[in-house]
């Protein structure tokens, strides 16, 4: 199974009290299922401060607008993904709401990872723009944040 | 744990801090593990299908793995391409 990485290293889009889409992996035209393994996001505005981030990963069912970013394998000898991803919405993709898959606050100073074991990937279905978004938002911080998502397609 | 689902790191100012995560077999949601804290605490454990649960899966008293979940979206979405929806 090849894996792939997302980062929303440009279009970043500055946080807000309600939750903006960092990154995204849905299923394509070609739709096939993925595993979402392990993600990081970390805050590179400023100023630095004490603020509260919020962050969650939640299932999308109907994809908004966002920028295309081309999923990048980790093995160059894969192919290109079937999977699409998107960075940076300005519209947010239609999810259900409180279904989010994990959940969490931070500190605007920190840096947060998390990596799945074997097994326990959050799977999106093959059914095309079915996907996962990894959102926060922030009541008092309203700069940018990175975001980084790792994915496998089987 | 002795076989995490996962595991949550946060570095900052004032360290590191690692805690271990499960992932519900039913939706998927991810719970923080504390050290030695029993299945029951975290939402239950399902004899059905064997696996860790969070509270309201285990709450909703169904087994509904999340293989199932994903078979039925996908043909709820190969019957709405079928029908040229």
């Amino acid at each position: 199974m090849a894996k792939y990485a997302i980062a929303q290293e440009a279009n970043q889009q500055n946080l807000a009290a309600t939750f903006k889409t960092q990154a995204a992996v849905l299923a394509g035209a070609t739709a096939r299922r993925g595993k979402l393994y392990e993600f990081m996001v970390g805050v590179n505005g400023s100023p630095p401060a004490d603020n509260e981030l919020e962050i969650d990963t939640i299932r999308m069912t109907v994809d908004g607008t966002g920028t295309a970013f081309t999923p990048n394998p980790l093995d160059p000898a894969d192919a290109a993904a079937l999977a699409t991803g998107k960075v940076g919405y300005t519209v947010e993709p239609t999810t259900t709401a409180n279904t989010f898959l994990v959940y969490f606050a931070m500190n605007q100073r920190a840096t947060v990872r998390w990596l799945a074991a074997p097994g326990s990937e959050l799977i999106y279905p093959a059914t095309t723009a079915s996907g996962l978004c990894l959102r926060a938002k922030a009541a008092a911080y309203a700069s940018t944040m990175s975001a980084n998502i790792l994915f496998e397609e089987q | 744990m002795r076989n995490p689902g996962g595991v949550f790191i946060s570095s900052g100012p004032a360290g590191d801090h690692e805690v271990d995560t499960f992932t519900c077999a039913h939706c998927q949601r991810v719970t923080q593990v504390r050290p030695k804290e029993r299945p029951e605490d975290l939402g239950g454990f399902c004899t059905c299908c064997a696996k860790l649960v969070c509270a309201s899966c285990h709450a909703a008293g169904v087994c509904r793995p999340i293989e199932k979940w994903l078979e039925q979206q996908e043909a709820k979405a190969d019957r709405r391409r079928e029908y040229g929806l």
